[in-house]
């Protein structure tokens, strides 16, 4: 793991508490940025790496599980580490339900943080990984013509040539051609490769149309 | 007699006899006793009227009579059992020997029993209820006069066994004296000159008995304490025209109209303390149904309110508590460093100080919220006090970038007070105008606290927010225990503010700021002023 670029993001408006878990962080070398208030973290510039943040239930204005919300809605979702001072179940459950990955309940073992700011790192880091590829991909999607794109979902879906032909109502020759390219402009080396790169596909654009 | 040490002082006033009757029953007791009175007025004309017919009715009567006031009896002897009342002893005794003496009175009255073969006499009838006329009223006059002692408790029954058995016991003399052989009285026409006329001795029992009444009802009337006492005197009143209408109105003769009217206030009067109780046992019970479940309630709300305080220490305790162990986690892991920090470690250590005292006070605070050993009171400067806690809780830096306005009259006049109480209001009502304008954009939180002493020998304290303000809907609730806005607010802060400023003779109130906002305020008396409230409001 990457963790010179990655930077966790603590918020907590007690400072005694903010000062303590920034310095329990920094002494095991991980690039902390500490905020009083979530406003002052929004106002924050933007971090464009792998991120966690570690986020006081109880915090000035809304609730750590709003702000969770609000995060995702506006696109700086990132793994959710809660701390409180008085945690009951239903709260828990709501926090992991809506995606934290940790709800610690002062005062708690200094390891239980680290692991989880690690385990959140990790998921941050990979996630972005994931969504980079998902990019990629899309870019190389967008590259294909329209007709290119019609026949690529035939091709996946294990139809021949032949086939392919009768459906469009084209020669076998033009979809050859347009099969050749569609394999060449999205980097497929096989068949099998292109299903699966088809299969990503419609997957990200189902997701983007969710 | 041995009357115990503990008198009944101390006695709860749950029991019948240690009552006091309440108005509406006085003037119920009085229309009965009126009513009562009109009844003779009306059969008057009539009253010599012969009735000789009826006295198929007598037995059943007289059973009446018997049960009535041997439950009676019964009755007091139980409430004796539980109050061990003197007075309650006598009352009993004396019931028991009214309606014990029903039982040779109705066997001897002539014309009822003979078919049974009992051998009866006119002048033992009639001895029987001059014993009875003229026995119960001393009882009652024994109950109303005597002083009212506690007996032992280990005593009690023992007590009881006695006054049967002595009433008992007198009953059987007197039948043996009046049904002996030996007795000349059956020959004599002492009572009766014949069945149905009453004899010489007979004109004296009347004319004593209604004495005798006359003065239990003046002793009753001097006592006039409990529900008991108040019916009994509309007993006697009862047994009085009773006498009155069988010996007068009906010119003494038996089974007159008069004489069977007088009869029928006989078994009202023997009645009235049975029904009496009965009520009252009613009305007990359900007072005790009631208290027992407020009594229910208040014990979980005492339950709750421990439940609430030890989760307020818990979430007090714990926020300092947590940032202790993780500073010093974190102090620990620098040391461990390859190449230890020790700058850094220093600065965990500091802050672990710093929160251990913060803990300290967290504790002291919920200590001065809760415990007693806030009597001390001495004269305070507001203002001072307001300064102090300002500066203590670091309002300026809790709000931001917003504006803390002191608006402080200098001319306020010193108020009665304890001072670490005063603090920790002052010190929850800003916390709570902080609270409340967490919402708000730093800059335009505006805090402002004012003071100003009013004329008339009271300080008023304002803390003014710019937050949302209050709920109107919730408004009235925000002083009651574990009422809260806040998600994890334990609703206790406002409960023990007003209290506080309630026990100083003061009040607190809230009102709306203008144009946004909360107001909560509050008023002390000041202390030139001998205000004798404060001292004794604790």
């Amino acid at each position: 793991m990457n963790i010179e670029a990655s930077l966790v993001f603590v918020i907590d408006d007690n400072p005694a508490m903010r000062a303590s878990v920034e310095s329990l962080l920094r002494s095991v070398g991980h690039r902390v940025a500490a905020f009083h208030s979530t406003e002052d973290f929004l106002a924050a510039e933007h971090h464009n790496g792998p991120a966690c943040l570690v986020l006081d239930v109880r915090l000035p204005g809304v609730s750590g599980l709003e702000f969770q919300r609000e995060l995702k809605r506006i696109g700086r979702g990132c793994p959710i580490i809660f701390i409180t001072g008085h945690g009951d179940v239903q709260m828990s459950v709501a926090a992991m339900k809506a995606g934290a990955i940790e709800f610690l309940t002062k005062p708690f073992r200094d390891q239980d943080l680290l692991d989880a700011v690690h385990k959140g790192l990790a998921m941050d880091i990979e996630l972005r990984k994931r969504v980079k590829e998902m990019e990629a991909l899309r870019l190389r999607f967008e590259t294909l013509t329209p007709r290119e794109r019609e026949i690529l979902p035939l091709v996946a879906s294990g139809l021949m040539n032949k086939q392919i032909a009768a459906t469009l109502q084209l020669s076998e020759i033009t979809v050859k051609v347009h099969r050749a390219q569609v394999m060449q402009k999205l980097q497929a080396a096989s068949l099998a490769d292109l299903v699966r790169l088809s299969d990503k596909i419609a997957e990200a654009v189902a997701g983007a149309a969710g | 007699m041995t009357p115990s040490s503990d008198q009944s002082v101390g006695e709860p006033a749950l029991l019948l006899s240690s009552f006091a009757h309440r108005q509406n029953q006085f003037w119920l007791a009085g229309s009965i006793l009126a009513v009562s009175v009109l009844m003779p007025v009306l059969i008057a004309p009539h009253a010599g009227r012969s009735l000789t017919d009826w006295v198929v009715v007598l037995p059943a009567y007289a059973a009446a009579v018997l049960v009535i006031e041997l439950v009676t009896s019964t009755f007091l002897f139980a409430l004796f059992y539980v109050q061990r009342s003197r007075a309650i002893l006598i009352l009993a005794a004396g019931y028991l020997f009214s309606g014990a003496l029903v039982a040779p009175w109705v066997v001897t009255f002539p014309g009822i029993f003979s078919s049974l073969g009992i051998e009866e006499s006119i002048q033992s009838a009639a001895a029987f209820a001059a014993l009875k006329r003229l026995g119960f009223p001393l009882f009652i006059l024994a109950y109303a006069v005597l002083p009212d002692v506690q007996l032992a408790r280990r005593l009690v029954a023992s007590w009881i066994v006695v006054a049967v058995v002595s009433v008992l016991a007198v009953i059987a003399i007197a039948c043996w004296l009046v049904l002996g052989d030996w007795s000349s009285l059956r020959l004599s026409n002492a009572f009766m000159r014949d069945a149905l006329t009453p004899g010489l001795l007979w004109r004296l029992i009347p004319a004593l008995a209604i004495a005798l009444y006359l003065a239990g009802i003046v002793a009753l009337a001097a006592r006039r304490r409990t529900i008991l006492d108040l019916w009994l005197v509309v007993v006697l009143g009862t047994l009085l025209i009773e006498i009155i209408q069988i010996s007068y109105l009906g010119a003494g003769v038996r089974m007159s109209l008069g004489w069977w009217a007088g009869r029928l206030y006989g078994l009202v009067s023997a009645s009235i303390v049975l029904v009496v109780m009965l009520a009252e046992t009613i009305a007990v019970y359900a007072r005790l149904a009631r208290a027992t479940i407020a009594e229910r309630r208040a014990r979980q709300n005492r339950l709750t309110a421990m439940e609430a305080l030890s989760a307020t220490i818990a979430h007090e305790v714990n926020q300092p508590l947590g940032s202790m162990v993780t500073n010093a986690n974190a102090g620990l892991r620098w040391l461990a460093n390859p190449q230890p920090e020790l700058d850094e470690a220093k600065a965990a250590m500091h802050r672990i100080v710093e929160e251990g005292h913060r803990a300290n006070k967290v504790v002291s605070g919920i200590r001065t919220m809760f415990m007693k050993g806030t009597r001390e009171r001495t004269p305070l400067d507001l203002n001072l006090l307001i300064e102090q806690v300002v500066k203590q809780s670091a309002v300026a830096a809790r709000l931001g970038h917003g504006a803390v306005t002191l608006d402080l009259d200098c001319q306020a006049p010193f108020v009665i007070g304890n001072a670490i109480q005063l603090q920790q209001v002052v010190a929850n009502l800003i916390d709570n105008a902080i609270e409340a304008m967490r919402a708000v954009p730093a800059r335009q939180r505006r805090l402002r606290i004012a003071t100003t002493g009013r004329e008339h020998g009271e300080v008023v304290v304002s803390i003014e927010d710019e937050g949302p303000g209050l709920d109107p809907a919730t408004l009235d609730r925000i002083f009651e225990p574990f009422f809260t806005t806040k998600p994890d607010g334990m609703g206790m802060g406002l409960m023990f503010c007003r209290s506080a400023i309630e026990a100083h003779g003061g009040r607190l109130w809230t009102s709306t700021n203008e144009p946004k906002g909360a107001v909560f305020s509050f008023s002390l008396p000041t202390s030139p002023q001998p205000d004798p409230a404060p001292e004794e409001n604790e």
